[in-house]
């Protein structure tokens, strides 16, 4: 019996080794190894990831990575460095969360994940250099399902008073010191901030701090402003790591073939109501 | 010794890497893990398409009925990054796979290992394939 567990061990310490790309031990670089999505997508090893941050020509961090990971996915409360019950919802959202089912996530008939999801896919950014210096930053996620192209600018317009709520919003971005700061706006309240339902109106605002710490790091301290849901402002913190540098973006289109929700008997609530149209309370918006 | 070291793996696989084992959706809504299945048959379609690589079997009954199974993988993007090729699954092969029924339609399961004529065995939905020898 014991053999048998001390067998089990080792192939459990070998499948976690496969699972890393046959990456070196963990040597305390990393707080968890294999990190979580690194199973779908490889990430840097750990002697790459120590390296320097590399910097662009005006000596600004160079982000790109590509990265995965950077926000939470099941719940952002846990995700985000918090403890059960610390995620500061008010009480009709706290009741919408609670009363959605994982089975009904929009994102499953993939719509968009939006700030701050990410999905154990590669993602990346890319700094845009135009005749007249550092332009605008774009943001691309592989995942067809992550959605579309971010645009952060970063010359100093504000956010447009009239915005039409939108899947992503409206970005604006700037330098402090080597952190890139992003605000965002004019989201709209069709997505859930996380698959255990975790809602949001549209007076969503969120500040993302991106700091590259080494070649294979970049944390994200999160901000979470939402008065429509949230009783105060939420400060969370997130973690991106570099993939393996062989490893680019891909096609991927999520409604090629998906097949979500036939192999369960799953019924589509959105195709009567369409998407953000749950019951709330008066007031609640 | 080969083969059961890889049924092993196979076996731990899935406890080591059940939750996240579906990157689009968690795995649990849609398919039982108290519902194992497995079955030899022979490959009668390849989608290498996104959310999910699928990979239909027809296996033939005692009775000589056949039922085609629809089985899920990963995203074809992770699937393809872990070395998976299209020339590694060709139609009318043989194959063996475990996996677990969905929860309302049995045959529409997801795989957990695929294993080929030749040896080689796929373990975990995500596509991690056993190279040759090892």
């Amino acid at each position: 019996m014991k053999r048998l567990a001390l067998l089990c061990l080792g192939v459990i310490a070998l499948a976690a080794s496969m699972l890393a790309q046959g990456g070196p031990p963990p040597d305390g670089f990393f707080p968890v190894w294999p990190p979580l999505g690194s199973e779908f997508t490889p990430i840097a090893s750990p002697e790459l990831a120590k390296g320097p941050v590399p910097r662009m020509p005006d000596g600004k961090p160079d982000l790109h990575g590509p990265w995965v990971g950077g926000g939470s996915n099941d719940d952002i409360e846990k995700e985000g460095g918090l403890k059960p019950g610390e995620l500061p919802l008010l009480p009709w959202a706290k009741a919408l969360r609670d009363s959605r089912k994982e089975e009904d996530e929009p994102y499953l008939y993939c719509t968009p994940m939006s700030v701050p999801r990410v999905n154990p896919y590669p993602w990346n950014f890319l700094q845009s250099v135009t005749s007249k210096g550092p332009g605008t930053i774009y943001i691309v996620h592989e995942a067809g399902d992550a959605g579309r192209i971010r645009h952060v600018f970063m010359d100093g317009r504000p956010h447009p008073g009239d915005l039409l709520p939108s899947w992503w919003g409206h970005s604006i971005g700037r330098w402090d010191r080597d952190t890139l700061v992003i605000d965002t706006v004019g989201y709209n309240d069709k997505f859930w901030i996380d698959s255990h339902g975790t809602p949001h109106t549209e007076q969503l605002h969120t500040i993302e701090r991106w700091t590259r710490t080494s070649y294979g790091v970049m944390t994200n301290d999160f901000t979470l402003d939402d008065p429509g849901a949230f009783s105060r402002p939420v400060a969370l913190k997130f973690m991106a790591r570099a993939v393996r540098p062989d490893v680019e973006l891909m096609e991927y289109i999520c409604t090629e073939n998906n097949q979500y929700g036939i192999a369960a008997g799953i019924e589509n609530v959105y195709q009567e109501k369409g998407y953000g149209l749950e019951a709330r309370p008066e007031g609640a918006k | 010794m080969r083969a059961q070291f890889a049924a092993l793996i196979a076996g731990l696989g899935v406890v080591a890497v059940s939750a996240p084992l579906m990157a689009h959706h968690s795995f649990a809504v849609e398919y039982d893990p108290k519902k194992p299945v497995e079955g030899t048959g022979v490959i009668s379609k390849v989608e290498w398409t996104n959310p999910h690589m699928r990979v239909y079997v027809d296996v033939t009954e005692p009775n000589g009925t056949v039922t085609t199974w629809n089985l899920e993988l990963g995203a074809v993007n992770s699937v393809l990054r872990r070395g998976w090729k299209p020339a590694d699954l060709k139609t009318g092969a043989k194959i063996s796979f475990k996996g677990y029924g969905g929860r309302k339609i049995l045959t529409r399961a997801a795989a957990d290992a695929l294993t080929l004529a030749d040896g080689r065995s796929f373990t975990g939905a995500s596509g991690a394939p056993d190279a040759p020898g090892k």
